[in-house]
């Protein structure tokens, strides 16, 4: 599957609607899987087996559903102007990938954490937060680049598969039945939701966030972006003190800023230097945040 | 907080400064970080600027500026120029004594019980726990739509800040390894 999704990812001309979320995958589990028969119950086995096909729509209503609860623990900041630049230029990073039919939707979300999710089907919050340690708007543009990646690459999705999401993904099961028997986005149904919402706790496959981090930089390049402002943001991130409680989620759900600075130096090393003249900065950056990153401080 | 006040706070009372400072001259910084490698010192920051020198490989420089792929940095012998941003770490490492600075001014942190589990009070924050406890919010979901954009009106947006789509940028396989040491 992960070849299949990077090779449709990776076709810079393929013009195409967002591929189908493989929850399938997840249903599948079930054949070879008797213990989560036996968590789930053999009619919401039979009733998965009946109902196995979910495709984009569904994926982004199920994504819907776990914005839904996220902004239940923390609202969108209230400021039109904030939230208008964030998805101008989170689109326009993210329609980089040439994959179109995607429902972007990106957000500011008001808590002094600091840390950035995404769901699957196309929302991404950034935290205002996070948003307060910025200095341009392409150190913005590549963490937007670095959580739509996650989204392109349906990242989630694998991670509730992983055998450390066992709980999650039985949770998560029990969800889709639910959620198959019942079209209304509202009522997901709180199986689901926690089952997805575990992985936002535990975080993604470290292997995943190496490749977001990359293909971040790539897409922020493209946008005509330097895109060294992400490694620059991890510097920044690598800088604070790793006891502030602020960081704590972040810490806990992706790999060090120093693991993934190590890997950037790694795998990309140079090999952007020649887009690294690309914009820093704009003024609408400064017209839009400069009330967050000088009252958070 | 380990972090130095960086150019939005010193330069509070003028925006517009602020903003054609940071578009033309990139940020100014007042961090400290480590080299990984010993790594060429350049005059500017360009991979064929002339090189004025070296610093070696665990050596703390003093970070004043950012720009592109590079760092420019001061040494502790007084040396200065750019550096390859990817030569330098920036980790605090476990430094406890900025702990109680650091919370202080991010909120009271309750340590709980043997397991030191924290609780924090007086700022919002988002824990583990309000991720996975938390109710659904449909109207903030419909006002998150109600900010969506098109892929069109962001191009339009972007064109007006003066960005425009870079060609030949290639795929980078994570699994891919980069040409190491050809530039220090």
């Amino acid at each position: 599957m992960r070849h299949t999704l990077l090779a449709l990812a990776l076709s810079a001309t393929c013009v195409m609607p967002a591929q189908a979320a493989n929850l399938n995958d997840i249903l599948n589990q079930l054949g070879n899987n008797p213990d989560l028969v036996n968590a789930i119950g053999s009619t919401v086995k039979n009733f998965a087996d009946a109902n196995r096909n979910i495709g984009p729509q569904e994926e982004q209503e199920i994504g819907n559903g776990l914005a839904s609860n996220m902004l239940g623990a923390a609202p969108l900041v209230n400021d039109p102007n904030l939230q208008r630049y964030v998805n101008d230029v989170g689109v326009w990073v993210a329609s980089q990938s040439g994959v179109t039919g995607i429902n972007w939707r990106f957000g500011v979300i008001d808590t002094n954490t600091i840390n950035s999710f995404a769901m699957p089907g196309g929302v991404v919050f950034i935290t205002k937060g996070l948003l307060a340690q910025l200095h341009s708007e392409a150190e913005l543009a590549c963490v937007l680049g670095h959580e739509s990646t996650h989204v392109l690459r349906h990242h989630h999705l694998r991670a509730i598969q992983s055998a450390s999401g066992k709980d999650a993904l039985s949770s998560a099961l029990q969800g889709v039945v639910a959620y198959k028997g019942n079209q209304q986005a509202q009522q997901i149904g709180a199986n689901l939701a926690s089952g997805f919402s575990e992985v936002y706790v535990r975080g993604l496959d470290k292997s995943d966030e190496f490749e977001a981090d990359i293909n971040g930089m790539v897409l922020c390049a493209r946008a005509g972006y330097n895109p060294y402002a992400l490694p620059a943001v991890l510097q920044t991130l690598d800088a604070l003190n790793p006891q502030d409680s602020n960081l704590q989620m972040m810490f806990s759900t992706h790999p060090s800023p120093r693991a993934r600075l190590d890997k950037i130096d790694q795998v990309v090393g140079d090999r952007l230097e020649p887009w690294a003249s690309g914009t820093e900065n704009t003024v609408r950056f400064g017209a839009a945040t400069a009330h967050y990153t000088t009252s958070n401080r | 907080m380990k972090t130095q006040p960086h150019l939005f706070q010193r330069c509070r009372l003028s925006a517009l400064a602020l903003w054609l400072g940071l578009a033309l001259a990139g940020h100014a910084l007042a961090e400290s970080g480590v080299l990984i490698r010993t790594s060429d010192l350049k005059q500017k920051p360009f991979l064929d600027a002339t090189t004025t020198g070296s610093v070696a490989s665990g050596s703390n420089v003093t970070i004043t500026s950012r720009q592109g792929a590079w760092l420019q940095v001061k040494s502790a012998n007084g040396q200065s120029g750019w550096v390859k941003l990817l030569n330098v770490r920036t980790s605090t490492g476990t430094s406890s004594g900025s702990v109680g600075g650091t919370l202080g001014t991010l909120g009271k942190v309750i340590t709980t019980g043997s397991s030191g589990t924290t609780v924090t009070t007086g700022v919002k924050g988002l824990t583990s726990g309000e991720v996975t406890s938390t109710h659904p919010d449909p109207q903030q979901l419909n006002k998150l739509n109600g900010y969506a954009t098109s892929s069109s009106q962001a191009a339009q947006s972007a064109r007006s800040a003066n960005l425009s789509r870079k060609s030949g940028v290639p795929d980078i396989s994570p699994t891919s390894t980069a040409t190491p040491g050809s530039n220090p």
